[in-house]
């Protein structure tokens, strides 16, 4: 471990979180503002937060947002971790690399192709804007994610651990749910929680494939800051804030249960 | 019981990627209830054998058999046969009990019968008591045993174990051997070991298979391997021996060293150019007088039970030797030993020609 950071790297460090993190809290301080601007701050209350909660449309929104992104996140999972073992388990490496390379196009592209792009498809192919067409979309930049989380555990594991299982009797299924799955499960949850935050936060492909009468919490905020401020704004976004850093919480907690079961490993 | 054979390989070929031959047309029967070891050099293709059986891979040409049937075409997961891999492939995520049930909850089994049979293979290992460790809380020797016991469990006609002592110490390791051995006569099964250890081979095995290079070089008894090796690359790697140019005079007299010598063996051409093999614990020491070659000491080295000796002759051969007692550096010594002790060793013969000409000249006696 580097033991002793040095006083003007620590200031530095201090600064670049400062600046990283203020805007949040500023925000979120607002939040609790009972004046209705961010000029100055008058007197504590909640009744932002009672707005949010009290405004049924706002709610409905939430619960969409909510519903895509579990929705998205465990279809990609599934789709994502069988892809990962389909991957590993193709003869040809030629094959191989060229499935991976386009896996790893899909994550860095921007999302204002990927939305675009959607947006083409769909209208192509006449699906109806909505919550079908926002859930297929996450589902879709969402699998490569899952991918990426899983492929390096399948990767690590022992080849022999499946000859292992075949010689025991398993079947080709029971290899996959006996000791591959249970194997990888570190990295499956890890992807799955990527994925839900990919889908929970994500603007720009959502915005580009939603139509009338549906909408996400992202995009929602980003009509109503435009609109005009209005504390409420202040107040979701401290909540989408808490949730965020719950889910990271969650995936800290897995993967370092992970990081344990490797130590089986050797 | 003499003809019950259980496992037959017909001419198996293995090639891998359209150029590598790992196998060259091995043949073999092996008989139920035995002790088999499979003994060579790294890379002759001995983990490849044991693939074959458990069915990981297929022949690319040749049958193999198992109980008189052709199994070629059945997968692993159907064949009767377990195994012991070289790195244990114990599953990580399961404890000791659980690695040990996975058979047998494959097969659905009930719960009360499980519980059972796993106590009683974890009993034949000695690791009663290790139930619910985590396999990474078990020692390396511990772990092989946690990998037999998942083997012998499932109660199946042949165990598969591919150099599974072969990351232990000597201590262990020998201790093992004897578990083994006695594990197999206990349970009555097949067995078949893989080892590039010929100490160990000899010690445990009913019959040895030598492979070199994707051939069965020869095949026997420990007994008969060490004693009647059917050519140099036998001799040299089962054991230290002394091998030296000769020429078989005519039956029963043999030419090397400068000298002619009585032997034992018999059945070639006259003249024929063959090779000797003398084993360095058949070589007495002796005054230069009374030696039957005369040799000077090179080196000497003190193996605890002997000293070996590294003797040169006036031709300039090596002759190792085993020796009780001291011997001075640089002395002149002469070398005894019995007609008995001289094995000749016919170029390029195989163990066909080989056993057919033994057969023939002892019949003549
Ligand atoms: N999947 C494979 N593809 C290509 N070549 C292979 C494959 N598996 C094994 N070989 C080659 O086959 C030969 C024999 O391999 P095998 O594993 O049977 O050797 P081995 O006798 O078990 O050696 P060791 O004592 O080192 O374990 C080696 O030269 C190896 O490189
Ligand atoms: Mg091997």
């Amino acid at each position: 471990m580097r033991s002793n950071l040095s006083a003007t790297a620590k200031v530095y460090l201090v600064a670049v979180f400062v600046i990283l993190y203020a805007p949040i809290f500023y925000l979120i301080f607002y939040s609790f503002n009972s004046g209705g601007t961010m000029n100055s701050f008058e007197g504590f209350t909640l009744e932002h937060y009672k707005a949010v909660f009290e405004d049924n449309r706002l709610i409905a929104i939430l619960i969409n947002t909510v519903i895509v992104a579990l929705l998205s996140a465990l279809i990609a999972t599934i789709i994502g971790t069988l892809g990962a073992v389909g991957i590993v388990s193709m003869r040809s490496q030629k094959m191989r690399s060229t499935v991976l390379s386009l896996n790893n196009i899909l994550i860095v592209s921007p999302d204002v192709v990927i939305g675009a792009s959607f947006l083409i498809l769909f209208t192509m192919i006449g699906v109806k804007l909505g919550f079908a067409s926002v859930l297929i979309s996450h589902i879709a930049f969402s699998i490569p994610i899952v991918v990426l989380m899983v492929l390096p555990k399948i990767l690590e594991m022992n080849t022999n651990l499946i000859d292992a299982a075949l010689d025991l009797g398993a079947s080709r299924r029971d290899v996959l749910t006996r000791v591959i799955i249970p194997y990888i499960k570190p990295g499956i949850f890890a992807g799955f929680f990527m994925a839900l935050t990919y889908s929970l936060d994500d603007f720009a492909v959502t915005f580009f494939v939603t139509g009338n009468g549906f909408s996400t919490l992202s995009v929602e905020i980003y009509s109503m800051a435009r609109a005009g401020i209005s504390l409420t704004v202040n107040a979701i976004s401290g909540l989408v804030f808490v949730v965020t850093v719950g889910v990271v919480a969650i995936y800290y907690v897995i993967t370092n249960r992970a990081k344990k079961m490797e130590a089986y490993n050797r | 019981m003499a003809n019950d054979i259980i496992i037959r390989f017909d001419n198996v070929t293995k090639t891998y990627n359209s150029n590598t031959t790992v196998l060259k047309g091995v043949s073999f029967e092996l008989e139920r209830g035995k002790f088999y070891t499979l003994l060579g050099p790294s890379g002759c293709g001995k983990t490849t054998i044991l693939r074959l059986i458990a069915g990981f891979d297929t022949p690319t040409t040749g049958d193999v058999f198992i109980n008189g049937k052709r199994v070629n075409d059945v997968p692993a997961n159907e064949r009767q046969v377990n195994t012991v891999f070289q790195d244990y492939a114990l599953f990580p995520h399961l404890n000791v009990f659980e690695n040990v049930a996975f058979g047998l909850r494959i097969k659905k089994i009930k719960e009360a019968e499980i519980k059972v049979r796993v106590a009683e293979a974890l009993n034949f290992v000695n690791l009663t008591g290790y139930e619910n460790r985590e396999i990474a809380e078990m020692s390396g020797g511990q772990r092989q045993r946690v990998a037999i016991a998942r083997a012998i469990v499932n109660d199946p006609e042949v165990i598969l174990l591919d150099e599974p002592l072969s990351a232990l110490d000597l201590k262990l390791r020998t201790e093992m051997q004897y578990e083994l051995r006695e594990l197999q006569q206990r349970l009555g099964k097949t067995f078949i070991f893989v080892t590039h250890d010929q100490e160990e081979a000899l010690a445990m095995s009913d019959e040895i298979f030598v492979l070199n290079e994707g051939n069965i070089q020869q095949s026997g008894t420990p007994v008969d391997i060490y004693d009647e090796p059917i050519n140099r690359f036998v001799a040299d790697f089962i054991g230290e021996s002394n091998i030296v140019n000769g020429i078989m005079l005519e039956d029963y007299k043999v030419q090397f060293a400068g000298e002619v010598f009585d032997c034992v063996d018999g059945g070639m051409k006259p003249n024929e150019k063959i090779d000797v093999v003398i084993r360095p614990e058949d070589l007495h020491v002796t005054t230069p007088e009374a030696g039957k070659i005369i040799v000077r000491v090179d080196t000497q080295l003190f193996r605890g039970v002997h000293y070996e000796l590294s003797t040169y002759d006036e031709d300039g051969n090596e002759w190792l030797v085993h020796s009780l007692k001291r011997a001075e550096v640089g002395a002149q010594v002469g070398l005894d030993f019995e007609p008995e002790a001289i094995h000749i060793m016919r170029l390029n013969e195989t163990e066909e020609e080989f056993d057919a000409r033994l057969e023939a000249y002892t019949n003549e006696v």
